[in-house]
């Protein structure tokens, strides 16, 4: 009896369209790096946050200025995250360099974040010293580790720290089955679809996606990913793509992943 | 006698001094042709080459009576001396366009037309400068006038398409001129190159007539398909994949424009009536628009441009789809210091910083430089046949 009311409540989620044109949605993987803001003011970026209908933006840079900028005009909108880059050049040696410890060290004593990312961070070198001394800076100031990761690495940083609560960079551009598996494995694991397709091409959820998405309701974000600065004109159309898919799941799982995961993820639900 | 043979001496000592190329390097090389490829005609456009529609073709080519102010042809912006390009940074009509102008040698092999691919048909690209305000700035209604009013050009159209301009409608009539003008450009083969001769060499296995290849250009192919991998985006006889990708050349536009490049075209793709896709296609089967039908927007076909072919490059400066290289050696200097914080990290990234020595980029240089022969240096376009 218990079986037959749950499946027919999941029959319900399933069948009612989300309302795409109206659906708020939390950006989770957004950068406002020098280039970028040479190029369009603050002023200009919010504006463009709004227009896409974003409620929150989570949003990182290289170098840490960039978000400062956003988060001192838009604290409604911002949620900063501190990258491990003082230049977006640092993207491939930062692993190596002990200075990004007095950067990151010097920014944590200025500033309020809520994670600590975008980085890049693979296979063994998640173990090395300075990504240690960046996920031991994590802890002490609580913030979400954003990895742009490999599998490999994400559980080497849940070893480094188990009660992590690690955002997953594009799901690390793993396929479905895999992304369910690190899940299952990691209760604290949420995953960012960002700059991937696979899930939502022409407004379609994928067929391999959907159980994902219903097995794990909670556990998935959106994001455009504005890796260089001719990507932020995107942002709007990235929301309308993401509304389009969205727009496949049932309302509540839509709503999930389209933005109450991010409020849940980063306690922003009340502000 | 005694000559030759001291000649064939002399270039068997040239051989055995050069660095040997390995069977694998050669294997890869060899892929780059045979070339010429055969000429197959376009079952989309019925016309396809017959000679009275290249004839058409060539005379519309040239014809300025086809824009807004008369002085503009396509000719102003493909120029034969620039391999069909025009050696501009940008191409200029009748305003300044905001992307390079393509070279047409060889454009009858492309799968998609233009920097972002918006076309899937030669014909189709032939029709969009017409109507493009900052190129020829015609609307439909004006470019079917002016081929029924002007005597030549409708002779010109009842020889190709066997009926008289005056029975056709309009949207038809300017189809038929895109069929004409592609009919023509199919016929603009850009003949073979010195790398061609050295390639058919190495197939050959005649070290003799392989030695006659410059050494700088034979290390610089070595280059090409080995370590700077090259060719895994150009690849095949005509050198390219026929697809789009990000290589980190900045697509902002005046100010702070952005120009999508590929995200674009496969908007403007799906709404394209001058297509595989739309009524005009003269394939009753409509085998060929089953790639069209298939391909989806992808986020990371912002700012993607199409893969150019290389034959013949050494005619087409400047380079990238906003022509913001200058020269060969500027273009192999961008992949030798590539600036891969532009490109997206995902862990299996297809482009490196190749950090070439000054010698690997004379040598790649070289190598490019080959790709272009006498034939299409020599290149020059007739006055058309006046048609009466």
């Amino acid at each position: 009896m218990r079986f037959s009311i749950l499946a027919g409540l999941g029959l319900m989620l399933w069948t009612a369209p989300a309302p795409a044109a109206d659906l708020p949605l939390f950006d989770a993987h957004l950068h406002y790096s020098h280039d970028a803001w040479e190029r369009f003011p603050p002023e200009r970026i919010v504006a463009m946050l709004r227009q896409a209908g974003l409620r929150r933006a989570l949003v990182s840079s290289s170098n840490d200025e960039g978000t400062q900028m956003l988060a001192r005009l838009a604290p409604d909108l911002i949620l900063p995250s501190l990258r491990p880059y003082r230049s977006r050049g640092d993207v491939s040696g930062w692993t190596r360099e002990p200075a990004i410890v007095e950067y990151l060290e010097a920014r944590l004593a200025r500033h309020r974040y809520v994670a600590m990312g975008e980085f890049h961070l693979y296979g063994a070198d998640a173990d090395l010293p300075v990504p240690r001394r960046m996920v031991e800076l994590a802890k002490r100031h609580n913030l979400i580790l954003h990895a742009h990761s490999d599998a490999e690495a994400v559980e080497r940083l849940f070893a480094q720290w188990p009660e992590a609560r690690i955002l997953w960079a594009h799901s690390g551009f793993a396929r479905p089955a895999a992304v369910a598996e690190m899940l299952r494995r990691h209760k604290t694991l949420w995953c960012d679809l960002a700059f991937r397709d696979d899930h939502g091409a022409g407004g379609k959820v994928a067929a391999e996606w959907r159980p994902v998405f219903a097995e794990f309701p909670d556990r998935f974000t959106i994001g455009t990913d504005t890796f260089t600065p001719e990507r932020w004109p995107y942002v709007i159309e990235h929301a309308a793509w993401s509304r389009a898919w969205l727009n496949d799941l049932p309302k509540e799982i839509a709503e999930r992943i389209g933005w109450r995961n991010g409020e849940a993820l980063f306690g922003t639900g009340d502000r | 006698m005694r000559r030759w043979l001291v000649l064939a001496l002399a270039l068997w000592s040239l051989a055995a001094t050069a660095q040997p190329l390995d069977p694998g390097t050669i294997a890869k090389l060899l892929r780059h042709g045979p070339w010429p490829q055969a000429a197959i005609a376009d079952p989309s456009n019925r016309v396809s080459g017959r000679p009275e529609a290249v004839a058409f073709g060539r005379a519309l080519f040239v014809d300025a009576r086809l824009s807004a102010d008369g002085r503009v042809a396509c000719v102003t912006c493909h120029k034969p001396e620039h391999g069909f390009g025009d050696g501009l940074k940008l191409g200029r009509g009748l305003a300044e366009a905001t992307r390079n102008t393509q070279g047409l040698f060889d454009v009858r092999l492309n799968r998609w037309f233009g920097w972002d691919g918006g076309n899937d048909t030669l014909w189709g690209q032939s029709i969009r400068p017409i109507l493009l305000p900052a190129e020829m700035g015609l609307t439909v209604a004006q470019a079917a006038a002016i081929l029924r009013r002007e005597p030549d050009l409708a002779c010109g159209y009842r020889r190709a398409f066997a009926r008289s301009p005056e029975s056709v409608a309009d949207e038809a009539l300017l189809v038929d001129l895109g069929k004409a003008l592609a009919a023509f450009q199919e016929t603009l083969g850009g003949g073979r190159s010195p790398f061609d001769d050295f390639r058919d060499a190495l197939a050959a296995g005649d070290r003799i007539a392989a030695a006659r290849y410059p050494a700088a250009a034979a290390r610089g192919a070595a280059l090409f398909v080995g370590r700077a991998q090259c060719a895994v985006c150009h690849l095949g006889p005509a050198f390219t994949n026929r697809e789009f990708h990000d290589i980190g050349v900045p697509f902002f536009t005046a100010g702070d424009q952005v120009d999508p490049g590929r995200h674009q075209g496969l908007r403007r793709l799906a709404e394209n009536r001058y297509g595989l896709l739309g009524p005009y296609n003269d394939d009753p089967a409509r085998a060929t628009g089953l790639l069209s039908r298939q391909v989806a927007a992808r986020h990371r076909n912002w700012g993607e441009f199409r893969v150019p072919s290389l034959r013949n490059v050494a005619l087409t400066a400047p380079y990238m789809h906003n022509g913001s290289v200058a020269s060969l050696r500027d273009a192999v200097r961008h992949y030798s210091e590539l600036d891969e914080s532009r490109l997206h990290a995902d862990g299996d990234r297809l482009l490196r910083a190749l950090h070439l020595s000054e010698a690997e980029i004379d040598d790649l240089v070289a190598f490019l430089d080959s790709l272009t022969g006498a034939e299409a240096r020599a290149v020059k376009l007739a006055p058309p046949e006046p048609c009466r």
